[in-house]
């Protein structure tokens, strides 16, 4: 396969780094948005929705014209996989917190009804996973990945223990349901995004080492 | 006990199979139709173009061999059907035990071999004569059929290198005006019609172009169902698209050997990831 093929194959990650980065952005300043109850910022994160379509648009053609053209083989087709599968996660972590960017608009008319901790957590937790995965991605090495079960679990539970808590003030004061609904949806959005992070993780997995892992048996259809 | 077992590789005598209470020399290891490779190796005067090679192939797959030019694939499968034999200089050492015996000992007669072995080159070279007379030649120098023999034969041959329907209405026109890719059809039937259990194709849609190319790849499916095919590719595509079991050849030496699947999306030595990624060769 010709040099010029490896140089587009070396663009083609860096579009995905990029694309992952505004991802995680995103993701990142919505949770930031809904925290500091800032429009502005969360306004800012629905404007990139567009932006990050695009950007998956533009990666899938560019890998769909290499595979096309090079037919690539073993490690070199593992990557181009892997780069199809990532922008496809990368997309809905995106719009995720695009979502919750809206929700974070929605609930910045009142204060929140308890000090926010948990989703802030939750937030850092999943865009960590991301970094690690691109790190892992970019590195070529799977060390990165290997706790991300344990992370995934944390978040699912930190969703149970938040939907718990949501609970309690919804039965305490049903003024406070519509709001607490939306927080609960924050939390699912977050643990979805963390699914995602994992399911990024295999297939990085994959990449580096040609062998398909389940890291969670319990996430399917995504 | 061995010229019984060599039996099938003499003229008139392809139905003397060997028993199972007849292998009972050492060499006899292999299951019937598996062909295994013991220790290989080819020279040409004292160039070792083909190095101690072991491998097994199974009945009724299709394998291929790569690798990049001179690495010794085309000299391996000229093993097979000791074509090397033929060329000045050239020697074969180890075995090849083929349903219990070794083809490469002396005692076995090559041109019988040949009838079992059947082989198609990179350019088509059929012979200047009639679509009838290029599937007929071998049945008739083997043995004089009938012509109503020799008729199923030809379209019993040309049926399995899908080519009957496009030929059948003018069998006595001369070869020479068919396409490329006809023309590398009728000698895969040629092949064929000497009813051999090993096909060799060496290279065999190089000079085609890609729709006689995926023809020709479409038949090596349906071939395989019958017979053993071994082929050399340069193009790994092909090789991936038409092979179960995939070599990597360089410098002489089989580097990996495999399942194709495993060849092209995970390979275990460095030379073929590089190679099949295109960073040498």
């Amino acid at each position: 396969m010709s040099e010029k093929f490896h140089e587009q194959l070396k663009e083609l990650k860096k579009d995905l780094l990029d694309m992952a980065n505004l991802s995680k952005d995103m993701l990142h300043k919505s949770v930031k948005a809904l925290k500091e109850q800032d429009n502005e910022l969360a306004d800012w994160v629905i404007s990139k929705k567009g932006e990050l379509a695009e950007m998956d648009s533009k990666i899938e053609e560019e890998a769909f014209i290499l595979l096309t053209l090079h037919q690539p083989m073993a490690k070199d087709m593992r990557s181009l996989a892997c780069v199809l599968k990532m922008i496809t996660y990368l997309a809905r972590i995106g719009r995720y917190g695009k979502d919750i960017a809206v929700l974070a608009k929605e609930l910045s008319d009142q204060p929140h009804i308890a000090k926010l901790v948990s989703l802030p957590h939750m937030e850092r937790i999943v865009c960590s996973m991301i970094t690690d995965a691109l790190t892992a991605f970019e590195n070529w090495d799977i060390k990165y990945i290997q706790d991300f079960k344990e992370r995934d679990d944390e978040v699912d539970a930190m969703r149970y223990s938040i939907f718990r808590e949501c609970l309690t003030y919804m039965m305490e004061d049903q003024k406070k349901i519509s709001r607490c609904i939306n927080y609960i949806m924050i939390s699912r959005y977050l643990e979805r995004c963390a699914d995602h992070a994992l399911k990024m993780a295999e297939k990085i997995h994959y990449m580096i080492t040609g062998e398909h892992i389940d890291i969670d048996d319990k996430i399917s259809g995504l | 006990m061995v010229i019984k077992l060599l039996g099938m590789f003499k003229e008139g005598s392809e139905n003397a199979v060997a028993s199972e209470n007849e292998n009972t020399t050492s060499d006899v290891e292999s299951e019937y139709g598996h062909i295994q490779l013991k220790k290989v190796s080819v020279f040409y005067e004292d160039d070792e173009a083909v190095k101690e090679i072991d491998m097994d192939i199974k009945e009724h797959t299709v394998t291929a061999f790569i690798g990049p030019s001179g690495c010794g694939k085309s000299t391996l499968l000229r093993c097979f059907n000791r074509m090397n034999g033929e060329i000045v200089g050239c020697r074969m050492e180890g075995s090849i035990i083929w349903n219990g015996t070794d083809i490469l000992s002396k005692e076995v007669d090559p041109v019988a071999l040949r009838k079992k072995v059947g082989m198609v080159f990179q350019k088509p070279n059929p012979f200047p004569k009639s679509i009838y007379d290029n599937v007929a030649y071998g049945p008739r120098i083997h043995s004089v059929p009938r012509k109503k023999e020799l008729d199923k034969i030809v379209e019993k041959s040309l049926k399995e290198a899908a080519l009957w329907d496009e030929v059948s209405d003018r069998l006595g026109d001369s070869a020479m005006g068919l396409s490329g890719g006809q023309q590398q059809r009728l000698c895969i039937a040629r092949a064929l019609a000497i009813e051999p259990e090993i096909i060799l194709l060496d290279e065999p849609c190089s000079a085609l172009d890609p729709i006689a190319t995926s023809k020709i790849e479409d038949l090596i499916n349906i071939l395989k169902k019958k017979y053993t095919v071994i082929i050399v590719t340069h193009n790994m595509q092909q090789a991936a698209r038409v092979s179960d079991y995939t070599g990597f050849m360089y410098l002489g030496e089989l580097i990996e050997f495999g399942d194709t699947k495993h060849i092209f999306e995970n390979p275990q030595q460095e030379l073929t990831e590089k190679y099949i990624t295109g960073r040498f060769g």
